[in-house]
């Protein structure tokens, strides 16, 4: 790993939540054992389109056993939805997806409960599968939910029969910029959806007592969680408390509200505890959470010089049978069908078609690891037709500080240009490689999310500290961060704070482990409530050293004088004598950054996506060798430029870069769903979805290009989760390119995939 | 339902004549179990005590492994590494670390599964299983021991105690290769076995091959006699051409038909040219899959 900044040495940082993890003594939602407690089971539709005719649950009611069975009838009628309220909590007359819930059961145990869910009748009348998202376009498509029209939505959102969210960005005059290009490139290409796949599959336990009701939960969004029990069962927020045991991972997937509604439903119908725990088959099929799959037609005008006149692009996103929060995913995948790049004329247009697929949501980096590597490998095509090396057409085209977006974004301070050099310099770019390999390289972007978000710190009287938050840890170490914001505003060892989180009752808002925002928002919401303990610690101190507030500097546990080291006290000290005072606590959440402006465009769908605060970018280059006989494509090397701003806990962030690339290199090379003919998925299993293991990483250098970013979270930093997990699809698919003469316009570039291509075929079949 | 733990052979012989089904590892069938593929079985005999079904034994005709031999005994036994090293490239490339460790070679072969790792170096070396029951000890060569998917001709109260392999002749070399999508936790989508004999200037005295996963049981690739005295290029080139033409693989999830016919050609010439290095000499670490095609280091 290489930071840019040397004054800036790497911490030794040690996870809080690390030493339960590794030994296996921290709790998971499904070790919880509460008395009397239940199991649950969902009885699922199966039919990917089809009207109930029939749903009798009476046999399994009857069962010995079972305490509660449940359907939309037990529960109050409520549309919901982020974005379109397009769904119920179990489905009603019609089945859209396999995975949707028809009844719940509660029974003593999971074999008993399973029993009963077997023995819930239901007959279908079948209804026309939709499993195609361009076909689903057309005028004569079955509809996936004929009462759209009438349904609840976000007002900004272009709806239309099977289009959920039509969005457009538009500048200049793309017609003349591709009268004034030398050469037009076009170029198709599908990507796959494919899934999130955390560890610990999904578990919720849920007990009341009296009329509220306490849910323990796998979410990456606790919040969030709340709101959609309290909206589905018309509960206030008073009533509902969200907790969360340790995260097994969610990468996305875990945002959102599932299930949490329905096994309260269940425990309160029961009278009892009621946990459900997830099979891998279950959180394969069920969860509005997948990527989406995307088809893409891309055309770009170029000069012989390689300057760029004009892109048009046309994208169609398989949003599955709900719209989750899928919503403002149109206009963000037509952001990264663009690109980073300067384009004087460019119109991308965006559609988010209802299938009868399993619903797409957030997957870390939604709609862009899939976008980059489209519109990277056509961007190859594009230097190829001008006969330029790609990496020099990247250097040309990419946007820069000062420069116009292609969104007319001006961008402050960015480190595109310098992540492509340091990239490719690690890389070796240019160097002679046997004729199997190749180095691919290709760039990327994210935005950063500027949202609302709060915290407490506090000293107790013995000198430790507590950081009490909203904000979510799914595996990021994110929240572990925090402690060293605290530390450092109050000049004391990280160590000595201890954190209260993942609890809706105890700390204030945050929006969770999702849009990589915990460190940009929470870590600026941490810094100000330590800042106010800071302030009571200076005027204690100054007190008690007869000297001036300002003069006081808190570091290395102390509270000295500036100039006379050896007039100080320990914070420990001060922190005692407060305790028989005003007691030391701080509370803080500060102003999120504005939105910039968008000058020059103009946004049909306009979800707040088309200009970004604080962006993200990155360059990866790929060293990639083929196996001709077989089309089997290894990793041989990565190396991963980032500038997210301000990099505050090295280890981490390097965690996340490497754990990122690798889940990259799943989805370029064996993870996507494939469906049969009637939508469902066949390769729900992780023996069939093939993730990555430890055995194929490659050696992955890590480079963060650390630049003074405008509006960025505290000390200059912006997210990290998400950005690193954008562009090695697309480098790795380059590099394919190089070494097979032709891109494989299919993702993932299974072995298959590749050798198809060798063999002539074009490969891309949607 | 019951579970048993087997002290001695003859209880788990005896519970195996109530009815009851071995466990070693249990692999495959809790995993199946857990993925629906059959339920456990009712009754159960637990095997994995007996300590005298997990010996390597190197006898005068050749050697005789336990059925309890694990599948990381296997990958790191001396004498199955060198003079057997396409069963030990079997049961290196077995699912993950921990796998290899719990699973047995009984296991593997009587699990019957076309996909099986170790099925096929066992059918080139012309290995026999050893059966036995209350009623008495039966051998069986491998290749008359499947006759289906997950099916093999044992009946229910018959255990698998060893597994014999004869020596190989002077000049002979063995690998099993793989097709791998990933490094760990795989499954055979295709895979080849070859043992290769040389004459003394370096052309094919003797050659057997098997397939895996491309037929509902390991194939034997038939009419390798034409190719005796044959180079080893001509000859892989050729086995190459075979093993596609007698392939009868699926199409399914993990790859089509048509994929699956052109690799499997591929992984028997490498298997045989593998081999080949083997019986000239020459030393390729276990498994052979890490050191030539996509897995031969850069």
């Amino acid at each position: 790993m290489t930071i840019t900044d040397p004054s800036r040495p790497a911490p030794r940082f040690v996870r809080a939540d690390g030493p339960d993890k590794v030994t296996g003594s921290g709790r998971y939602t499904a070790d919880l054992t509460l008395t009397g407690m239940l199991a649950a089971k969902f009885k699922y539709a199966d039919a990917t389109h089809a009207r109930i005719v029939t749903l009798d649950v009476s046999a399994a009611k009857a069962m010995p056993g079972v305490f509660a069975v449940l359907t939309q009838d037990d529960v109050p009628d409520v549309k919901f939805g982020p974005f379109v309220q397009d769904r119920t909590l179990f489905a009603r007359d019609v089945v859209r997806f396999e995975g949707e819930i028809i009844a719940a059961v509660a029974a003593v145990d999971a074999a008993t409960a399973q029993r009963a869910v077997d023995a819930i009748v239901v007959e279908y009348e079948a209804l026309p599968v939709v499993n195609d998202i361009e076909g689903a376009l057309s005028a004569d498509s079955p509809l996936v939910h004929t009462e759209w029209a009438g349904y609840g939505g976000v007002d900004v959102l272009v709806r239309d029969r099977n289009d959920a969210s039509f969005a457009s960005i538009a500048k200049g005059d793309v017609d003349e910029g591709m009268a004034a290009a030398d050469h037009v490139v076009r170029s198709r290409y599908v990507a796959d959806g494919c899934h999130a796949v955390p560890i610990e599959p999904r578990a919720v336990v849920a007990q009341w007592e009296g009329n509220k009701v306490t849910i323990w939960t796998s979410t990456q969004v606790p919040f969030d969680a709340r709101a959609g029990v309290c909206e589905t069962l018309e509960l206030p927020n008073s009533r509902v408390r969200i907790i969360v045991p340790h995260l097994g991972g969610g990468f996305g997937g875990k945002c959102g509200f599932h299930y949490e509604a329905h096994v309260a439903a269940l425990a309160r119908a029961a009278k009892r505890p009621v946990r459900l725990v997830f099979s891998r088959r279950e959180e394969f099929v069920a969860p509005d959470r997948r990527r989406e799959g995307i088809v893409y037609d891309f055309e770009t005008g170029v000069k012989a010089d390689g300057t760029i006149t004009a892109r048009r692009v046309w994208l169609a996103l398989d949003n599955g049978a709900y719209t989750a929060d899928a919503g403002f995913f149109s206009q963000l995948a037509a952001m990264h069908a663009l690109g980073p790049y300067r384009i004087p004329n460019a119109l991308a247009e965006a559609h988010l078609v209802y299938t009868n697929h399993q619903p797409s949501g957030s997957v870390r980096a939604p709609t862009a690891p899939q976008t980059c590597w489209a519109l990277e490998s056509h961007t190859d095509e594009v230097a190829a037709a001008i006969g330029m090396d790609p990496v020099a057409f990247r250097k040309l085209n990419a946007v820069d500080s000062g420069a116009e977006g292609p969104s007319g974004q001006t961008y402050g301070e960015i480190g595109v240009q310098q992540c492509i050099d340091a990239a490719t310099a690690a890389a070796g770019y240019g160097q002679v490689l046997p004729d199997d390999e190749a180095i691919g390289v290709a760039i990327g972007w994210w935005p950063s999310f500027s949202v609302p978000s709060g915290a407490y710190v506090k000293i107790d009287g013995d000198g430790s500290g507590q950081i009490i938050t909203g904000a979510q840890e799914c595996g990021t170490g994110a929240v572990m961060t925090l402690r060293q914001l605290a530390a450092d505003e109050l000049g004391m060892p990280a160590e000595r704070f201890e954190l209260v989180y993942q609890d809706t009752s105890v700390a204030p808002y945050d929006m969770g482990a999702t849009g990589s925002q915990t460190l940009f928002n929470n870590g600026r919401a941490v810094v100000a409530a330590a800042g106010q303990i800071a302030e009571q610690l200076r005027n204690l101190a100054a007190e008690q050293l007869e000297a001036s507030p300002a003069d006081i500097v808190l570091a290395d546990g102390m509270a000295s004088v500036a100039g006379s080291p050896d007039r100080g006290i320990s914070i420990d000290e001060l922190a005692g004598i407060a305790a028989g005072g005003e007691l030391l606590i701080g509370h803080g959440s500060g102003i999120p950054p504005g939105a910039p402006a968008t000058v020059g465009s103009s946004c049909v769908g306009d979800l707040g996506m088309s200009a970004w605060v604080a962006p993200q970018f990155s360059c990866h280059a790929v060293r990639v060798k083929v196996d001709r006989d077989t089309g089997v494509a290894r990793v041989l090397h990565v190396s991963a430029a980032h500038d997210s701003g301000t990099i505050i806990n090295p280890i981490g962030a390097q965690g996340q870069v490497e754990g990122a690339v690798l889940m990259g290199i799943g989805q370029a090379l064996t993870e996507g769903t494939t469906y049969d003919d009637q939508g469902r998925q066949r390769n729900a299993a992780l023996l069939e979805y093939k993730l990555q293991t430890c055995a194929d990483a490659p050696p992955i250098d890590v480079h963060f290009i650390q630049i003074n970013t405008p509006d960025a979270g505290p000390r200059g930093a912006k997210g990290l989760a998400e950005a690193p997990n954008v562009a090695t699809a697309a480098a790795i698919a380059n590099a394919i390119a190089k070494i097979l003469g032709t891109p494989v316009r299919q993702l993932p570039m299974t072995a298959e995939r590749v050798w198809e291509q060798l063999q002539g075929d074009q490969g891309a079949r949607s | 339902m019951s579970f048993a733990i087997a002290r001695t052979i003859d209880e788990a012989l005896a519970g195996l004549a109530a009815g009851a089904r071995p466990i070693a590892g249990g692999t495959d069938l809790v995993v199946g179990a857990r993925h629906g593929k059959a339920p456990l079985p009712d009754d159960l005999v637990a095997i994995d005590r007996l300590d005298e079904l997990k010996t390597v034994t190197r006898t005068a005709l050749g050697v005789s492994i336990g059925a309890l031999v694990s599948h990381h005994d296997i990958e790191t036994h001396p004498l199955l590494t060198s003079i057997y090293a396409g069963l030990a490239d079997g049961s290196a490339l077995v699912g993950s670390p921990s796998t290899r460790h719990v699973g047995t070679l009984g296991g593997n072969i009587m699990n019957g599964s076309p996909a099986m790792d170790t099925g096929a170096p066992l059918a080139v070396m012309g290995a026999e299983v050893e059966l036995r029951s209350l009623r008495g000890t039966r051998r069986v060569p491998v290749e008359q021991l499947w006759v289906g998917p997950g099916r093999t001709c044992a009946a229910p109260d018959e255990l698998c105690v060893a597994v014999h392999i004869p020596a190989p002749p002077a000049r002979a070399g063995s690998a099993y290769v793989r097709l791998e999508y990933r490094r760990a936790m795989e499954i055979a989508v295709v895979g080849a076995a070859a043992v290769v004999t040389l004459a003394d200037d370096g052309a094919v005295a003797t050659l057997a091959v098997a397939l895996t996963a491309v037929a509902p049981i390991i194939l034997s690739v038939t009419g390798l006699d034409a190719l005796v005295g044959l180079g080893v290029s001509g000859a892989a080139a050729a086995v190459g051409e075979m093993a596609a033409t007698q392939a009868t693989p699926i199409s399914d999830v993990r790859a089509s038909d048509r994929y699956r016919r052109h690799t499997v050609g591929v992984m028997a010439r490498r298997a045989v040219e593998a081999a080949a290095r083997r019986a000239g000499g020459e030393t390729i670490a276990i498994p052979v899959n890490r050191a030539i095609g996509i897995g031969a280091p850069s």
